[in-house]
């Protein structure tokens, strides 16, 4: 045999190798047997015959049989099949056959070279699809979210584009993009822990993904933040899909033993000529705020006018925090009475914005923005240091050790997971007697999810602190809440105050708070007391305490250790 | 994509028995198609429903119309056919004609299928047409008949789809569609259904032999040379230099064979590539040439590593071969008579015959066989495989004899 006729035939053979053909090891064969007039070639593993040609199942399974022996001929139908075997590596071997006519000396060594062959290209075969593989499978990372496997915002942008950049039918099927937010994720998050936080995310994708038809795309872009791209026949097809969503979110969750009452706010975007991928995306986002601005939970269409109140969100943003860094944020303290004597038992400690430019802002300027912003927790900080710094001072003069105060603590800051250590090491810097010291909260946030919460609380009790329930009556309500943890005042809402006199009804709600303030043996606060009748009427249905501007609006706590502790006066009406 | 049908039912039952086998041809050179069917037809004594009718037609006839009539005028039976490069009746070679070549008898079964190349390419057309193998109700004797678009690709993966699902034990034959060489377009029928780029098939089992003769007649004119470089329907090099310049320095032709790409195929025609297998040596048709890459341009693959030769032969030895392909294909049936004969002669060997080369062809195949009925087609390329796992000609006359 001339050593270069060999190489060319087995050239002619490995040229058959492809990567790009997934037959190619049938091809392979072929020319193994085409070459030496064959009609059977196999490549026999130890369990199962990887390829074969020339035979029918139960043939093959007559060689795999008799693999292990590897005999030189074997009898199947039509005659008797000579037949060579050569190793392929450690755990296949190449079976050539040929019915009736022997293979020669020169035919075994060609086939045994082929095989030596074979095995080396189905090495470099299986490591070069290794490494397709591996890079098939980083491209597909870098373009999925891993946790709940839908396309990332890499994907959703390219593909939006390849949407964009064909749309003949725009003005029948107008692409439509839907932003969809999880509420209060992060509250879901700090509360439960992540994994929790990841289960809702899958079971959210689940529900986006059963919502939208085949040609659709959902994506989720990052966090709580999900997408859906869809082309309907009318934009009535895009807010159904939409409220569809939102019914579909709304669904209570169990998780980790919890039961989850979450929902989700989505925006819409049309497109509209040369919109981009991100303008469409950046708009169904301004629209998903506009939702959550009108109480989470439902949907919005973008408009044009909503850009404008995004960037002035921004900007609110922004300045806030730099008002936090700048300590234009200051603290406040309205005076908490006696109903009965008018005599001083403490004060509400309220945020107030200096801010340079527009004055001095009340919370209802900020508040939103800080929460959305999670300013809110250094804010909430930031007032109980001041207010409770300055009432430990004052409790040190004479007369003054009963006095307290209370301070606000918003939902999001209750849940942050050390809160209690960071009161913790305030009231111990200030050295104010914690008995004194109350956290109002308002009750919608305290029952929200009781159960996580709970612990927080817990270690607030255990610090010797109280709550007070703020603006009872206008919530859930729960009383169990109310037995569970320690709560020593219900604050009645001023609505219920301002219309003393007024509203029979208002009266009824009143007086049942104070009768069931009374009954759990804890104070009631009446809110924004402004006239003598008011006090009049709470003082007949036995209110102890009040705040209002009958008694003292909010001031600074200079002024009012000025006014109050420079030398301490009984308190005058201020009419 | 296929469809089997098993043609099991005769709708023409007469009353006295019906032999083991039988084979009837028709055909006309009437240019219209439907005068054209019509005498074919009428020459046909059917007393009783063929399992398969095979149709071969020159590419001007209306195969819409040839699949719906004969879809009618013949219901219990497997219709497949494809046009030709120029027909075979038992009168003789034909052009511009249409031939029916109906087989019969209470021992033969027929499936027929069919697969196009579209993505998965000849292959997998064959080994979709192939199997209608699978609901063939099997006799003693079997072959696959496949007829595919010699237009469309390597021929050899005909030969390789069908040998997937046929395996070593089912006799492959058959021919590449043509179209009286305007390559352009052939077609493929099946049942009522008329295809191009694609694959026909009819498993024909029997309780007879079935023989199968194979020869060409070429001879080998040069020292065996190595395929040293080729790739797929392209032969780049033998013996390390360019394939066309040693073509052409071996046989010396006129300058116009040189220069006119259609005088170079015509020389080509009669000076085929042979290939060296075991026992035996397999031509190429060489379509054409690379002047720019000196490469020959072949119907299907030289093999790298194959032993290659460069052949001529000459009106004797080609009709000669037509004899030995005619006995060969009898020899196979025993002691069996032969009651008809299937014919796939290649397109190329009419060249070395002229018109009355054609004649005598035919009239040799007549004189051999005993002069049973007997049709065929000149081809784009020859399918015969009954040993070896290859099976693909050219230049050939590949011979099924019925028993």
């Amino acid at each position: 045999m001339e050593p270069s006729w060999s190489l060319h035939l087995l050239s002619e053979v490995l040229s058959a190798f492809s990567t790009e053909n997934p037959d190619n090891l049938r091809q392979v064969l072929n020319r193994v047997a085409e070459s030496v007039d064959a009609e059977v070639c196999a490549i026999v593993g130890n369990v199962h015959i990887e390829c074969c040609i020339g035979l029918a199942d139960e043939e093959r399974r007559l060689v795999l049989e008799m693999a292990e022996s590897r005999p030189s001929s074997l009898s199947i139908t039509g005659g008797t099949l000579c037949s060579c075997w050569a190793p392929l590596g450690a755990e296949r071997q190449l079976m050539v056959g040929r019915l009736d006519h022997p293979f020669d000396l020169e035919e075994r060594s060609l086939l045994r070279a082929m095989a030596r062959s074979i095995e080396l290209s189905l090495r470099m075969l299986e490591a070069i699809s290794a490494e397709r593989q591996a890079r098939r499978d980083a491209s597909n990372q870098a373009r999925h979210d891993p946790l709940t496997g839908l396309p990332n915002r890499v994907l959703v942008l390219e593909t939006l584009n390849s949407w964009l950049d064909r749309r003949p039918g725009l003005a029948d099927k107008p692409i439509a993009v839907l932003f969809i937010d999880v509420d209060r994720f992060k509250w879901v998050n700090d509360a439960h822990g992540h994994a929790a936080g990841d289960e809702l995310l899958v079971h959210v994708s689940g529900i986006l993904q059963s919502a939208v038809r085949r040609d659709d795309l959902v994506g989720r872009l990052s966090g709580d933040e999900f997408i859906v791209i869809t082309r309907s026949s009318s934009r009535e097809g895009a807010r159904d899909l939409a409220q569809r969503i939102v019914n579909a979110v709304r669904r209570p969750l169990r998780v980790a033993g919890a039961e989850l009452s979450h929902s989700a706010s989505v925006g819409i975007s049309f497109a509209a000529p040369h919109d981009t991928a991100s303008t469409l995306i950046e708009n169904a986002d301004m629209a998903m705020y506009q939702a959550k601005a009108q109480g989470r939970g439902r949907f919005s269409v973008f408009e044009p006018a909503m850009r404008e109140q995004a960037r002035e969100r921004l900007d609110l943003e922004e300045t806030l925090r730099h008002a936090v860094e700048q300590g234009q944020i200051e603290t406040y303290l309205q005076p908490v009475v006696t109903i009965r004597t008018r005599q001083l038992l403490g004060f509400e400690a309220l945020v107030r914005w200096n801010h340079p430019r527009r004055g001095l802002l009340t919370p209802v300027h900020f508040i939103g923005s800080a929460e959305d912003s999670g300013l809110i927790e250094a804010i909430d900080l930031a007032v109980f240091q001041c207010a409770t710094e300055a009432v430990a001072r004052w409790q040190r003069l004479p007369g003054w050790r009963h006095l307290r105060i209370s301070t606000n603590i918003s939902a999001r800051t209750l849940t942050s997971a050390d809160l209690v250590q960071r009161l913790q090491d305030l009231i111990n810097t200030c050295g104010i007697n914690p008995a004194q010291v109350y956290l109002e909260i308002t009750e919608t946030s305290f029952v929200d999810d009781i159960q996580a919460t709970g612990t927080t609380i817990r270690g607030l009790q255990q610090m010797g602190l109280k709550l007070a329930i703020d603006d009872f009556g206008t919530g859930y309500s729960s009383l169990l809440y109310l037995k569970r943890f320690p709560v020593g005042l219900l604050k009645i809402d001023q609505s219920f105050v301002a219309d003393l006199g007024i509203d029979a009804d208002d009266e009824a709600i009143a007086r049942a708070i104070v009768s069931l303030a009374r009954a759990l043996g804890v104070q009631a606060v009446a809110e924004g007391v402004e006239t003598a009748e008011q006090e009049k009427r709470l003082r007949r249905m036995g209110c102890e305490c009040g705040q209002g501007y009958l008694y003292g609006r909010p001031l600074p706590i200079a002024t009012v250790e000025r006014q109050w502790f420079g030398g301490v006066k009984a308190l005058q009406t201020r009419s | 994509m296929r469809v089997m049908t098993d043609h099991q039912e005769d709708g023409l039952t007469e009353g006295r028995a019906e032999p083991s086998s039988w084979v009837q041809v028709g055909a006309s050179s009437e240019g219209d198609t439907n005068s054209a069917l019509q005498d074919a037809l009428g020459q046909l004594s059917l007393h009783r429903a063929p399992r398969l009718v095979l149709v071969f037609a020159a590419p001007h006839h209306d195969f819409g119309r040839i699949a719906e009539h004969l879809g009618s005028a013949l219901p219990h039976s497997a219709v497949v056919g494809c046009s030709t490069a120029g027909e075979i009746a038992s009168s003789g070679a034909l052009s511009r004609s249409l031939v029916l070549w109906a087989l019969g008898g209470s021992g033969i079964t027929v499936c027929s299928g069919w697969g196009e190349a579209g993505q998965q390419g000849l292959r997998g057309a064959a080994a979709d047409a192939a199997a209608c193998l699978n609901g063939l109700q099997r006799r003693q004797h079997t072959v696959l008949l496949l007829l595919s678009d010699g237009l469309a690709g390597n021929q050899m993966e005909v030969v390789r789809g069908a040998y997937d699902v046929a395996h070593h034990d089912v006799p492959l034959v058959g021919g590449c569609a043509g179209d009286d060489l305007a390559m352009r377009r052939t077609r493929q029928l099946h049942g009522t259904r008329v295809l191009s780029n694609a694959v026909v098939a009819a498993a024909i089992s029997s309780d007879q032999p079935l023989g199968v003769g194979v020869s060409h007649g070429w001879t080998p004119v040069s020292a065996p040379m190595l395929v040293t470089d080729s790739h797929d329907t392209r032969l780049e090099k033998l013996d390390d230099r360019a394939a066309l310049d040693v073509y052409l320095d071996f046989f010396d032709p006129p300058q116009e064979v040189r220069d006119d790409p259609s005088a170079f195929a015509a020389f080509a025609a009669t000076h085929p590539i042979g290939i060296r297998r075991r026992d035996r040596i397999e031509m190429r048709h060489i379509t054409g040439w690379d002047a720019e890459n000196r490469a020959l341009l072949m119907v299907a693959e030289v093999p790298q590593g194959a032993l290659a030769f460069l052949t001529q032969g000459d009106l004797d030895s080609v009709l000669k071969a037509a004899v030995t392909s005619t006995q060969d294909a009898i020899a196979g049936l025993g002691d069996c008579q032969p009651v008809g004969l299937l014919l796939f002669d290649c397109v190329s060997r009419r060249s070395i015959f002229g018109d009355l080369g054609l004649k005598e062809e035919t009239a040799r195949i007549t004189e051999s066989s005993g002069g049973v009925p007997m049709a065929g087609f000149y081809t784009y390329g020859e399918i015969a495989r009954s040993s070896g796992s290859g099976g693909f000609h050219n230049q050939t006359l590949v011979t099924l004899a019925i028993g």
